[in-house]
């Protein structure tokens, strides 16, 4: 007669240790990719800023040399740097904040069962497949100065008063051209991640509003925006980071002119890099760009994370 | 069990992942690496003409024909657009695998110098071809007094004008402007003009757009007033009159209406090609873009020597397109060496410089080819080269060149006042250069 008593074998570890250990195996990877491809270099970067560092050193393999922050003295002496911050943060205000407003505008347009939302939102993706060097390229064509497309509306609509519009050509307006280009490439994403986030929004909660009385403004303000919230989050932090590192678009319509007026960090740090093939300084404007990449996105969060929802 | 296959597949992706990250050339032999004396060779030629329309066919005929009289020899093309056709040479170089030569802007020069790649032509090439080019070309490609480039053909900046709209201007189409001065007489007839579909008619450019070479198109328009911006020790030279002087020009240019402001060379091309700009400086193979735009441009173009202005006597920069020779071993030398001997030569390069790339050659054998005796496009300017000059070269000749623009659109379309943007220039340009 076989015993049917079948000794149980106790486990190694406990089911709670071993669940974790599990995971860990398997997040493992990513971190080391992680530390391998984003850590290092990051650490590379920072101790190269601090050398006199060329195109040379790499070629020959030779290390660089210390360089008593001659890296960042020469950045802040010659004010280069400041220009470059104010331009990158003029440029990320305007874009993330119209690429908000924009977008919720789209986005509550087509939650609103309007007809052929379906066709509106398969041809609002369009600008957002485009690559960013052929956007720039289609946007520097509108904005030509003697023969754009831009320039022909502006002398139509005025009625031939304004016969010389040239928005990339006025220092004081250059950025605002740019700006343009940024929303059209961007806004369809972020109008897609809104949508996704207003319907998620519960029908009972706004039923209840609706019950209660409240107003379509108080309404959106009160339920919609809060319950939003993390998808808004998400979307903000995301747009905030792509428009804080825009090189691209920048780069191919102006290279950072007219006189330095959309020289932008990332524009500044390429210039450093890759054309006084100057690594060294390339790597102080990227490291005090990174930093203040890091501020401005812990800040957004923290000022986030302060407003819950009742 | 489902935990020992999903682990079991995390390992199989990590390994996965690291077999892709091995480097290719690491278990493949060389393919030059084996053989006797005729073993075979292949020359990596960066090339960013291969991308543009009207120089692939030339490009082509000339890998074909030369594989064909060295059939051990074979070419293979490294491309990136004009713009990053630089930066691509020096990464790959980076990365360890480095070109053996590359068709060049001559202002290219410096920076693949400073980057230890391009050696000087003595070292490949020899001292009997090399004794054929006119040592004052050599002069504009050299470093220290070693020559980093070899030209292929020169040319200054040339003064293009568009005969027809002169006429239309009531001006005489033979008689282009030889100083600043009588080209603001005739532009301001020729500003009047529009096109038959009521489009302005520019009538003078000079581009100022950030890119380097407009700095370097500047640059030869300080010449051209007989400033400069950099002395014989590369330092900064422009607290000038002359420099002062041109910078006024192109204020003035500005304030008239005269130039498209904030304009690339190729805006001024297409401006030109279409007749919507009268005169505008260019390097002599800009016509191929002219005339790539519209191919009936040779029948109004027209071609003169460089402005004379204030106490100048209208010199102009020495521009050229080069061969940067790189060392990557004898056996790659040798080949090209070869290359080199092969492609400056009459035989090879004279349909080029008649139908393609209007310009002069670089060889004093040369001089006499037929595609220069009869060039319509190049008759008018063809004493320039005389007045032309070498610049001397930094390392940092590219962003000085950027600075260049930055002052031009400062006192253009920024409204500065010209000794401010001139002290700014100074304070960019003092951090690059020291």
């Amino acid at each position: 007669m076989v015993s049917t008593a079948r000794k149980i074998k106790k486990p190694l570890l406990k089911r709670s240790t071993g669940d974790k250990l599990f995971s860990g195996i398997l997040v493992l990877p990513a971190v080391v990719i992680t530390f391998i491809f984003i850590i290092v270099p990051i650490i590379d970067s920072v101790i190269k800023s601090f050398l006199d560092f060329r195109v040379k050193n790499i070629i020959s393999n030779q290390p660089g040399t210390w360089n008593n922050f001659e890296n960042y003295i020469k950045l802040f002496q010659n004010q280069k740097l400041t220009g470059a911050v104010i331009n990158t943060f003029s440029f990320v205000i305007f874009v993330v904040a119209l690429q908000f407003i924009f977008g919720m505008i789209l986005a509550l347009i087509l939650n609103s069962n309007i007809k052929g939302a379906r066709f509106l939102r398969s041809i609002m993706m369009t600008p957002w497949v485009v690559p960013t060097i052929i956007s720039a390229l289609i946007w520097m064509w509108i904005f030509q100065p003697q023969y754009g497309l831009m320039k022909y509306l502006v002398q139509v609509f005025t009625g031939g008063t304004v016969a010389d519009f040239a928005i990339l050509n006025n220092p004081s307006t250059a950025l605002l051209g740019i700006g343009i280009a940024a929303l059209w490439k961007q806004v369809p994403l972020t109008t897609l991640l809104l949508l996704a986030g207003l319907q998620n929004v519960p029908d009972d909660m706004l039923e209840a509003a609706r019950i209660d009385g409240a107003g379509k403004v108080r309404t959106f303000f009160s339920i919609v925006l809060p319950y939003m919230k993390s998808v808004i989050n998400v979307s903000m932090t995301m747009a905030i980071i792509s428009n804080f590192k825009q090189f691209p678009l920048i780069w191919t319509m102006t290279g950072g002119g007219p006189d330095n007026s959309t020289t932008t960090l990332a524009i500044l740090s390429y210039r450093e890099a890759f054309v006084s093939n100057n690594m060294g300084s390339g790597a102080a404007v990227t490291t005090v760009w990174m930093l203040l990449m890091l501020v401005v996105v812990f800040v957004y969060n923290k000022l986030m994370g302060e407003t819950e929802v009742d | 069990m489902k935990k020992f296959l999903s682990l079991l597949l995390v390992v199989v992706m990590s390994l996965s992942i690291v077999a892709c990250n091995k480097t290719p050339g690491t278990t493949s032999p060389s393919p030059t690496g084996q053989g006797d004396n005729k073993e075979s060779v292949t020359i990596k030629f960066a090339n960013y003409a291969i991308l543009e329309t009207g120089y692939e066919e030339f490009w082509n005929s000339v890998k074909e024909g030369f594989e064909k009289k060295y059939d051990h020899i074979t070419i293979e093309w490294v491309t990136a657009p004009y713009g990053e056709i630089v930066n691509q040479v020096i990464n790959m170089a980076g990365g360890g695998d480095k070109v053996d030569i590359m068709f060049a802007e001559i202002g290219w020069t410096p920076t693949l110098e400073d980057a230890g790649l391009a050696v000087p032509v003595d070292t490949i090439l020899t001292e009997e071809f090399l004794s054929d080019f006119y040592p004052s070309i050599l002069d504009a490609a050299s470093i220290d007094g070693k020559v980093y480039a070899l030209p292929m053909y020169v040319s200054p900046y040339v003064l293009y004008y568009n005969k027809d709209l002169f006429e239309k201007a009531g001006l005489d189409p033979n008689s282009p402007p030889k100083t600043y001065d009588e080209m603001l007489e005739m532009a301001e007839k020729l500003s009047k003009l529009t096109t038959e579909d009521g489009n302005k008619v520019y009538a003078f450019g000079q581009t100022t757009a950030s890119v380097p070479i407009s700095g370097s198109s500047l640059t030869s328009m300080v010449y051209n007033f007989g400033g400069r911006v950099l002395n014989e020790e590369g330092k900064l030279d422009v607290d000038t009159k002359e420099f002062k002087d041109a910078m006024e020009m192109l204020k003035l240019l500005d304030e008239k209406g005269y130039n498209p402001q904030n304009a690339k060379l190729k805006d001024l091309r297409n401006l030109f090609a279409l007749g919507q700009l009268a005169m505008y400086y260019d390097q002599s193979w800009g016509f191929n873009g002219v005339s790539s735009i519209n191919p009936d441009a040779k029948n109004f173009t027209a071609s003169a020597a460089p402005l004379a202005g204030g106490n100048g006597t209208g010199e102009s920069v020495i521009e050229a397109h080069t061969l940067v020779l790189m060392d990557n071993g004898e056996k790659q030398k040798e080949a090209v060496r070869l290359l080199v001997e092969y492609l400056v030569t009459p035989e090879v390069l004279n349909d080029y410089l008649a139908d393609i790339t209007p310009a002069y050659p670089a060889r004093q054998s040369m001089k006499d080819i037929e595609a220069v005796v009869n060039s319509s496009v190049l008759k008018g300017a063809a004493n320039s080269l005389d007045k032309a000059r070498p610049t001397p070269f930094i390392p940092a000749m590219n962003d000085l060149n950027l600075e260049l623009t930055t002052l031009a659109q400062a006192i253009t379309v920024g409204g500065k006042d010209i000794d401010t943007a001139i002290e700014e220039f100074k304070t960019a340009a003092n951090a690059l250069i020291d």
